[in-house]
């Protein structure tokens, strides 16, 4: 068994040894691309500084805030969108009409409106992370077998019981896989945001690295970014599956 | 009756919803419940916009988002349908991309862009690669899942009828996979749209984002407005022509036929 | 209140009356389909009737009615003298794809009817392990839906409609997307437990054996639009088991007229189109 996790992960090291030996020997520009050594030192260096931590926390704020909101705010709309004709017609032409719209293109008003801070921030991430999220939950609740919310009724649910009970159990599957897309969206526009303006966050210290020239420092901060966004996905994805065994 | 009201409720509230709020845009920005500065009113906004297309200056914005957007995409679909294919075909290939893929598409590869300012500098070029960077994972992904999953009863029966292996993936594979590889494409050319603005609003210069940051740095709201309003437009544009071709290219498929 | 939900009002008459029920089927698109033409039917307390036509002759619609799941736009339908306005837990149904909670498992779906009439606990459960061994599931109390095959699925169904006791029971081809085999299984299992726990039943089904196998009468219906075409008694007339019904020269006969007049229909419907 350890021998096929080895197999199968070799291609890493042999990039990893790649990434380590061609800047030694000059195939390509050190200062392009720092050695792969050069570049875990300076990580280590930016974790005792604490750099890495500040910048960190402050990065993890927006993204919990941003995509938390998302989610709590995404699931109520589309549901009830699901649920009431009336509320369907009256929201469902705008989320179909801003749901194409590029999300990146949020982050400049939010600044207009809210400053540089993080109010800016958490709320381009919340927006672009709430259209996946309607659109996912109101396709999974309308998607609701009839039999089922008939069987419901049969045994005497209410409509209060019939929503927490059968429907969003039943949209469940969808929900979480639009949460899925909102994770990864909420991790660009994090990114890019800070990349833009500020003056804390992980995309910040990337940008304040690479103006500065610190190029292994920078590519440290890329790596952890890197690393925290395919965590966070995979950690998801674990959480998923936990909460759709039934499904098999 | 009573159906028939319901059926015009329904459409008024459908089409009324967009107007109101323009109405609403308009009449707030009119009556100062916010600062001019933070939302000009609509006409403004649309005036504004008016004027840039008069003037030639969004056509030109447009024309390098589209075509940074555009090129980047290309290459990111036709090397992803190749390493699709190949992944699902090589046992070598899929060795060596199987742990590069399922790492690199959940990836929020955006962080890369300091990377790529580095290497390709802050012209073209540097935005063309991270879309395609960007935008090649998921038509990966798609392309050596559908190759993969093409029904076998399907591949038995071109056989038997003389179908050489050759043949079998230009005749049958890569046809039977295209609804999937094209919901790929589907997925990958919004990506691409968010990454040339962002790239656009970091780097400066022109294109609809660059110009939208830059209205932004001197303050001037209408100009942050009309190039959301621009880009918007250009997004759903996009999305629209990908259904059309995609409804054009699988007159076949049963999706077409309901 | 029990009476009407408990005690199966063994008492009172507890039959199904259809009064010239109409439907018209409204696409979202497209021009209005008459399903329904002026049905009507009595189903007797404890009878087992079953519906029969071709698909698409609104059997099925019928069914969905007297569940109260559509408002009824003419005609009434009243169970034990009172009109059906919505769903109500005097009459369980049972549908073709199972329609089981797949997040719930087996139990959990047999428990969930018995939650919604606030019973206590211990009850609650006694009833639901009752009634899986009823329907022979012992052992797979904790298995979720998508473990189990077509007919232990259907099983698990019939019991969360018993566990709560209705007076009527409605099925909607219930063994219609199981196996040949497994359904003569099924249809069994069901007599039996009609035998145990008798109660009124409608059935609707396309499988002529199937009705008149389990049925003591079947009603045919036309196809589009769905109206009573004729009712034929089918109870086996000397008193025999319904198992040895089966190879009487009665029963084959039965068959054979009911399937002439379902075949009638189905050509009928074929022409129409």
């Amino acid at each position: 068994m350890p021998n096929n996790v080895f197999t199968r992960y070799l291609p890493l090291l042999l990039l990893a040894i790649l990434w380590e030996i061609g800047p030694r020997l000059h195939w390509v520009d050190p200062s392009e691309l720092p050695p792969l050594s050069a570049v875990g030192r300076a990580w280590w260096s930016l974790l005792m500084d604490g750099d890495l931590w500040i910048n960190g926390v402050s990065s993890f704020i927006n993204w919990f805030f941003g995509l938390g909101s998302a989610i709590i705010i995404g699931v109520l709309l589309g549901v009830l969108m699901a649920r009431s004709q009336t509320i369907d017609d009256i929201a469902s032409p705008l989320v179909k009409a801003l749901y194409p719209m590029p999300k990146s293109a949020l982050i400049p008003v939010m600044i207009l409106w809210l400053g540089l801070g993080a109010g800016s921030k958490i709320a381009s991430i919340s927006l672009s992370c709430l259209l996946p999220v309607i659109l996912s939950a109101y396709n999974g609740a309308r998607g609701v077998d009839q039999t089922l919310i008939w069987s419901a009724r049969a045994c005497g649910a209410t409509d209060r019981e019939l929503l927490w009970e059968v429907v969003l159990p039943a949209a469940l599957p969808e929900i979480l896989a639009g949460i899925r897309n909102a994770v990864a969206i909420s991790f660009i526009v994090l990114v890019a945001s800070e990349l833009l303006v500020g003056q804390r966050g992980l995309g910040y210290l990337i940008s304040f690295l690479g103006e500065g020239g610190v190029y292994d420092a920078m590519f440290a901060v890329v790596v952890t970014v890197s690393a925290l966004g395919f965590f966070a996905d995979r950690a998801y994805l674990f959480f998923m599956r936990r909460t759709l065994l039934w499904r098999e | 009756m009573e159906r028939v009201n319901s059926l015009w409720k329904r459409r008024f509230l459908r089409s009324s919803s967009i107007v109101v709020l323009a109405v609403a845009w308009e009449w707030g920005a009119r009556m100062h419940f916010v600062s001019d500065f933070l939302l000009p009113s609509l006409s403004s906004v649309l005036i504004r916009l008016w004027d840039d297309v008069i003037s030639g200056e969004i056509l030109t914005g447009l024309g390098l988002t589209l075509l940074r957007t555009l090129a980047g995409f290309s290459m990111a679909a036709v090397a992803g349908i190749i390493i699709g294919v190949t992944i699902a075909r090589f046992r070598a290939v899929r060795w060596f991309f199987d742990p590069i893929v399922s790492i690199g598409n959940p990836l929020p590869k955006i962080a890369f862009l300091p990377i790529f300012i580095l290497w390709f500098g802050v012209f073209d070029w540097s935005k063309i690669a991270m879309v395609a960077f960007s935008a090649v994972f998921p038509v990966i992904v798609a392309t050596w899942a559908a190759t993969e999953n093409v029904d076998k009863f399907m591949l038995w029966s071109a056989e038997s009828l003389g179908c050489t292996r050759r043949q079998m993936l230009w005749q049958i594979i890569l046809p039977a996979s295209m609804p999937e590889v094209f919901t790929g494409l589907q997925i990958a050319l919004p990506v691409s749209l968010i990454v040339v603005i962002i790239c656009e609003m970091t780097m400066g210069g022109e294109g609809l984002g660059g110009t939208m940051m830059t209205s932004m740095r001197f303050a001037d709201s209408p100009g942050v407005f009309s190039g959301i309003v621009a880009i918007a437009i250009v997004g759903s544009l996009v999305v629209k022509f990908m259904e059309i071709v995609r409804h054009r290219l699988l007159v076949w498929h049963q999706e077409s036929n309901v | 209140m029990n009476e009407t939900i408990f005690g199966a009002g063994s008492m009172t008459g507890n039959g199904i009356v259809f009064g010239q029920v109409t439907h018209t089927y409204r696409p979202q698109r497209g021009r209005p389909v008459l399903a329904l033409d002026g049905v009507s039917l009595e189903v007797k307390e404890r009878e087992f009737v079953a519906l029969l036509g071709p698909s698409g002759c609104g059997k099925s619609t019928l069914l969905y009615l007297l569940g109260g799941f559509m408002p009824i736009e003419s005609g009434t339908i009243t169970v034990g003298g009172k009109a059906v306005t919505a769903p109500g837990p005097d009459r369980g149904i049972v549908f073709q794809n199972y329609s089981l909670f797949p997040w719930k498992t087996v139990k959990q779906n047999v428990l969930y009817g018995l939650e919604k009439q606030r019973k206590p606990k211990a009850e609650r459960e006694q009833r639901a392990q009752e009634l899986i061994e009823l329907v022979h599931l012992k052992g797979f109390e904790d298995s979720y839906p998508s473990q189990l095959s077509g007919g232990m699925k259907q099983r698990v169904a019939i019991a969360r409609t018993l566990a709560i006791d209705p007076v009527t029971l409605l099925m909607d081809e219930p063994f219609g997307a199981l196996d040949a085999q497994t359904r003569t299984l099924m249809h069994e299992e069901l007599l039996a437990i009609m035998r145990r726990t008798p109660k009124t039943c409608v059935f609707v089904t396309h499988d002529v054996r199937e009705a008149v196998y389990l049925a003591d009468r079947v009603a045919v219906m036309t196809s589009r639009p769905g109206r009573i075409k004729e009712i034929v008694d089918t109870k086996p007339s000397n008193g025999i088991s319904r198992a040895d019904y089966i190879n009487t020269p009665e029963f084959t006969e039965k068959v054979d007229y009911l399937w002439n007049l379902v075949r009638d229909e189905a050509i009928r419907a074929q022409e129409a189109h």
